[in-house]
């Protein structure tokens, strides 16, 4: 391996990033804020160094130090640089320095910008912790690390009472899947004895039953950490409210990387999952693409509607590693890295321009007042709806042709159905926060960002637009799959054509969805689908009330046994029985002061009746 | 012999102590002068010591032993191995913590003073001493000014009725334990008080099953009251609660590992048959700590309480960790040992300088905290992510290393013991964040003054330090405990450990078969 040191110095720049700053520059806005991007920068730069130096395919992979070595616990820390952290390093840093660049224009107000550039250097390397670890235990370590920096970003503006709250409950439904991540570690570290996926993969290739009857056991409990990570139901609650975090770290955290993280961990440990294990997580995956996609058809808040279609996608590469796919999920995972982060920092900029305003129907005809946000916005739309040629109608198609090799018609119907629906409540956004005439007074005098912002915007439409056919699917399959087969230009271009029912499918499914939108929203000046779905568009609206039932069971349930054991703590432990030992002392003291009378007859009395009991059992014998 | 480190750092507070005497009360800066290099000496020293510790040498080192009453075979006798110097490392840097967070008692400070150096020199002469004798007496010499600072300097309206409390509870424990110590001496027929000693004589010629299986308990409740195993938990979030901050910091931080310590110590090579019947219980009453108590903690609404409760519910973890005697276990024990004596003295630290400012710790009085506490603040919620588990901090290590070796011998226990962690903790942390840091800020609490200037900040950096040095470099750590720890768990398991389903050897073949 050339140049060992460089995957080690791109990791830990962002660590000394947030540590300068925190100790150093937290006064100082400006300078704090071109630390961090220096840091995130300089790392692009030197992993283009490094894979330039190694290719992508390089045959020696792993670095490592020993972190941790207790009997046969063996932890190393140690990363590994096939091409699928290569790519993630890629987009981590790429599109993560795009939005950092982003953030010093969109931040540039806030009293506390230093503390955020820590707090994004903090998830930075967090983020690269996960994609170049080697072993189980490390990428725990910072997997945890990514939901705190989550959790600060998200509760950034701490003083908004629903910041907090959205925080916390980012933190904690996060946790949830870690319980199951954690156990399942253990599960397989007892069952294999090592935590490093080199190890683990040869095992497992070696002796696929080595994980016997606990195999599908173990790969759901692994699952519970996608779970929490990416958002699928049931754990998919926190999404939403994250959107409480200033809207670069929607951007980057809740769009582009973090929420993948789920995905990258299946993708990275797929040698673990058995057939059924998968089964679940297909199905899991593939509801919960179609249940984000409703959601998001009845949101109004610019933000909310990207996050739900974020869970959609989210939905959509889970699914496709249940189907086997790894290559299809991770090809997604990397274009919606692009376009997702492309409409977060363009619904930024809105809200920029707008003064906080995230209703989209507050928003309308912002297409001459923003004109670099309206095009790239569009480009970002289309590419999320799956329009040919641009870089989400191929990721999003090889999801389709996935389902239908594995011949599981039901999900590949739900894929087609969740593609219609996508393309629906995109332009529903696109035609009301967009077109038309400015429904309110901010709209009207509505402004576009500064350049600091928008060429992020323009850097990243030009990869949404060609991310679809330059290769990096065919980075992924030589990943998979081992075959080397490497395609041209061209030929990516018409990849597609190679399963033509699922090409027709996925296009006729845009087309409805952008028709249906086009009769309902080209000039709607109020919603008119609740008037028409009735009850179904006020549940979409309220999320299916998941927060509720989940509040009126599990929260209560488990608040419920905290007062139980808290009431017995009081009055069983603390009440009886240190109530016993102090009365118990108590009365056997009150009982002993009545042989103490003062009385000198009694005295008396008492000592000959001691006397004679003493002379009774001496003599007595 | 010369003179061992471990004596000067023992003797320095205790001796200070002796020279408070002669102060005159209102020399309060000179008394407080004394009081800090009385302990920041000794922790300079104990640092001296943790680096100059020789690291795979089995076996004690920085030894001295002064013979005593050599018909009892007693003798001043101290020295470190791999268990016990990461412990005094911790103690003497809580202690100089504690020392600094003082400058909140405000009344009879030279008697407040004597106390806390004659505590730590006690805590440290426990956690040094290698002689049975003193091992207790120092506990003892440590344990009697905790009571005494709580009946005098504590605070709240339940201050009388913690002190009965925790003085009622300890002094049971720690007669039980005197109990089990006094048969061991006497069933043992070695004739000799001296650790080392004792424990060769016994590894030769083992207890007899009945001798074991009567003094085990005693020391397993005796200890395990000292340490608020559940169910004789109660007095300890309750005296916590009423403490002063500098009294809790020491007693929940370091002194309180001492039951431990002798469990470790004492009680599981010398007593390894007794040990293994009893492990079973113990797995399934930590869990009382861990869940139970969480559950508790989760109800408290006072900020001293929830960490009293939080700091029980951490117990739970080294008592996992012991229950699976095996290396991972009992090594993460040692490290969560450590790494919560930092932890607690830094949330109880805080929470003193909280209370000291606002004068409640109720949490619906309190929010908004991060704007006018920035430092306080920030690391009041470092330290509560550590409490719960963050990686990045010592605990973490501990604790994921006490659940590796746990899982072999308990997985249901375990899993159990995960939701503790992972989700109980979190709950309670969180939402105390949210509540006392997060939001906006009253009226009130807007003009608070921070923590500014290196002194005031130099406590809470100090063990904040500490607990991202151990968190990031555990093998600083465990290089040393682990030596000491395999000889201690060969003594507690004569049968060979099952190999697990894949042999280790196979799995080394295939490392080595891998490309790298």
């Amino acid at each position: 391996m050339k140049l060992e040191a460089l995957p080690w110095i791109i990791l830990f720049l962002p660590l000394l990033a947030t540590a300068v700053i925190t100790l150093f520059t937290l006064r100082c806005r400006t300078k704090s804020s071109l630390i961090s991007i220096s840091a995130v920068v300089a790392g692009f730069i030197l992993s283009l160094v490094y894979i330039h130096a190694n290719g992508w395919h390089s045959e020696h992979t792993e670095t490592s130090r020993t972190w941790l070595s207790i009997g046969d616990l063996h932890a190393d820390f140690g990363l590994k640089l096939d091409a699928l952290s290569l790519m993630m390093l890629l987009i981590v840093t790429g599109v993560g320095g795009a939005i950092h660049i982003y953030s010093f224009g969109y931040m540039h107000e806030d009293k506390s910008m230093a503390r955020f550039f820590a707090f994004l250097s903090l998830f930075t390397f967090s983020m690269l912790g996960i994609v170049l670890s080697n072993n189980f235990l490390q990428m725990f370590i910072f997997w945890e690390l990514v939901g705190v920096s989550s959790y600060l970003l998200i509760g950034f503006w701490f003083e908004k009472p629903s910041a907090g709250d959205a925080a916390k409950k980012a933190f904690i439904t996060n946790r949830l899947g870690d319980f199951g991540f954690l156990l399942g570690i253990l599960m397989v570290w007892g069952l294999l004895g090592s935590l490093n996926f080199g190890v683990l993969e040869a095992v497992m290739t070696t002796n696929p039953a080595a994980l016997g009857c606990c195999a599908t056991l173990a790969g759901l409990l692994i699952f519970c950490g996608a779970m929490g990570k990416s958002a699928q139901f049931p754990l998919h609650v926190w999404l939403a409210d994250a959107m409480e975090g200033p809207t670069p770290v929607s951007a980057l955290i809740h769009a582009a990387t973090m929420v993948a993280a789920g995905v990258y961990m299946l993708c990275r440990t797929l040698f673990l999952f058995d057939a059924n294990a998968l089964h679940v997580i297909a199905y899991i995956g593939g509801f919960t693409a179609l249940l984000a996609a409703l959601i998001a058809v009845q949101q109004n808040d610019i933000k909310r509607i990207l996050a739900y279609s974020t869970l959609s996608q989210l939905g959509y590469m889970v699914m496709a590693v249940g189907l086997a796919g790894p290559t299809p999920a991770m090809f997604h995972l990397t274009t919606h890295a692009f376009f997702k982060a492309l409409l977060f920092l363009g619904a930024g900029s809105v809200i920029h321009g707008l003064h906080e305003e995230q209703n989209i129907w507050k928003m309308g005809g912002l297409k001459k007042k923003m004109p670099v946000t309206f095009w790239t916005f569009i480009l970002g739309t289309l590419a999320l709806s799956g329009v040919p040629p641009f870089s989400g109608f191929y990721s999003k198609d090889s999801i389709f042709a996935q389902a239908l090799h594995q011949h599981n018609y039901v999900l590949f119907t739900v894929a087609v159905l969740v593609a219609a629906l996508t393309t629906f409540y995109m332009f529903r956004l696109f035609f009301v926060a967009f077109l038309g005439e400015p429904r309110t007074e901010q709209a009207r005098h509505a402004h576009e960002s500064p350049k600091v912002m928008t060429l992020p915007l323009l850097a990243l439409a030009v990869f949404a637009v060609i991310g679809g056919f330059i290769g990096i699917a065919g980075l992924y399959g030589a990943q998979f799959h081992l075959e080397g087969e490497s395609l041209t230009l061209a030929q990516q271009f018409l990849e597609p054509l190679h399963a033509p029912f699922a090409l027709a499918c996925g296009l006729g499914a845009v087309i409805i969805g952008l028709i249906a939108a086009f009769i309902l929203y080209k000039k709607a000046a109020t919603d008119p689908l609740p008037a028409r779905l009735g009850w179904l568009s006020r549940a979409m609206r309220d999320r299916f009330y998941f927060d509720e039932i989940y509040q009126a069971t599990f929260i209560r349930a488990h608040d419920f046994i905290a007062s139980v054991c808290d009431l017995f703590d009081r009055w069983i432990v603390e009440g009886a029985c240190i109530g016993l030992v102090r009365g118990g002392t108590d009365l056997t003291g009150r009982a002993l002061r009545l042989a103490q009378t003062g009385n000198l007859q009694t005295y008396a009395l008492l000592f000959a009746l001691g006397v004679a009991l003493v002379l009774y059992f001496a003599l007595g014998k | 012999m010369t003179t061992s480190i471990l004596t000067y750092i023992l003797g320095l507070p205790l001796l200070a102590a002796a020279l408070l005497v002669l102060v005159p009360a209102n020399y309060r800066v000179v008394i407080r002068a004394i009081a800090l290099a009385a302990t920041f000496v000794p922790m300079l020293l104990a640092v001296k010591m943790f680096s100059q510790f020789v690291t795979g040498h089995v076996g004690y080192q920085f030894e001295q032993q002064i013979p005593w009453v050599e018909s009892l075979g007693l003798s001043y006798h101290v020295g470190v191995d791999g268990l016990n110097v990461g412990l005094v490392l911790m103690g003497a840097i809580v202690a100089f913590a504690a020392a600094c967070c003082s400058w909140e008692i405000q009344t009879r400070e030279k008697e407040f003073y004597i106390l806390l150096l004659f505590m730590t020199g006690g805590i440290l002469g426990a956690f040094a001493s290698l002689d049975l004798f003193f091992f207790y007496a120092f506990h003892e010499f440590a344990l009697v000014p905790t009571f005494l600072m709580i009946g005098i300097w504590g605070r709240g309206e339940r201050k009388n009725y913690a002190t009965f409390q925790i003085t009622l509870y300890l002094s049971i424990g720690a007669l039980l334990a005197l109990l089990g110590l006094i048969a061991l001496y006497v069933q043992s027929g070695a004739q000799t008080f001296d650790i080392p000693k004792l424990t060769a004589y016994l590894g030769a010629h083992p207890l007899a099953a009945h001798s074991q299986n009567f003094i085990f308990p005693l020391l397993l409740f005796g200890f395990g009251i000292l340490v608020s195993l559940w169910p004789f938990h109660s007095w300890a979030a309750l005296g916590y609660g009423a403490a002063p901050a500098p009294t809790a910091m020491l007693h929940a931080g370091v002194l309180k590992k001492f039951g431990l310590y002798g469990l470790i110590r004492v009680a599981l090579p010398l007593m390894p048959q007794a040990a293994q019947s009893w492990m079973h219980i113990l797995a399934w009453l930590c869990l009382g700590n861990i869940l139970y108590v969480g559950w508790v903690a989760m109800k408290q609404k006072d900020l001293n309480l929830l960490i009293g409760n939080s700091s029980v519910a951490h117990m739970g973890f080294i008592f996992l960790g012991l229950a699976s005697l095996n290396l991972i276990g009992i090594t993460g024990a040692v490290l969560v040992m450590i790494a919560h004596g930092f932890l607690a003295a830094l949330t109880f630290g805080l929470s003193g300088y909280i209370h000291q400012k606002t004068g409640t710790l109720q949490i619906s009085q309190l929010g908004g905290l991060c704007r006018p506490l920035r430092f306080i603040g920030v690391t009041l919620l470092m330290a509560a992510m550590a409490g719960c588990g963050l990686p990045g901090f010592a605990n973490f290590v501990g604790e994921v290393t006490v659940f590796f070796g746990a899982w072999k011998v308990f997985p249901l226990v375990t899993t159990l013991a995960l939701w503790g962690a992972l989700v109980i903790g979190a709950v309670y942390m969180t939402r105390a964040i949210r509540n006392i840091l997060h939001g906006p800020v009253p009226e009130k609490w807007s003009q608070l003054a921070d923590a500014t200037g290196l002194w005031r900040k130099i406590p809470y950096a100090l063990l904040l330090v500490s607990l991202l040095v151990f968190g990031f470099f555990p093998s600083l750590l465990t290089d040393k405990i682990v030596p000491d720890v395999t000889r201690i768990v060969a003594m507690a398991n004569p049968v060979t450990e099952k190999p697990g389903v894949v042999a280790l050897s196979e799995i080394k073949n295939l490392k080595s078969a891998l490309p790298n």
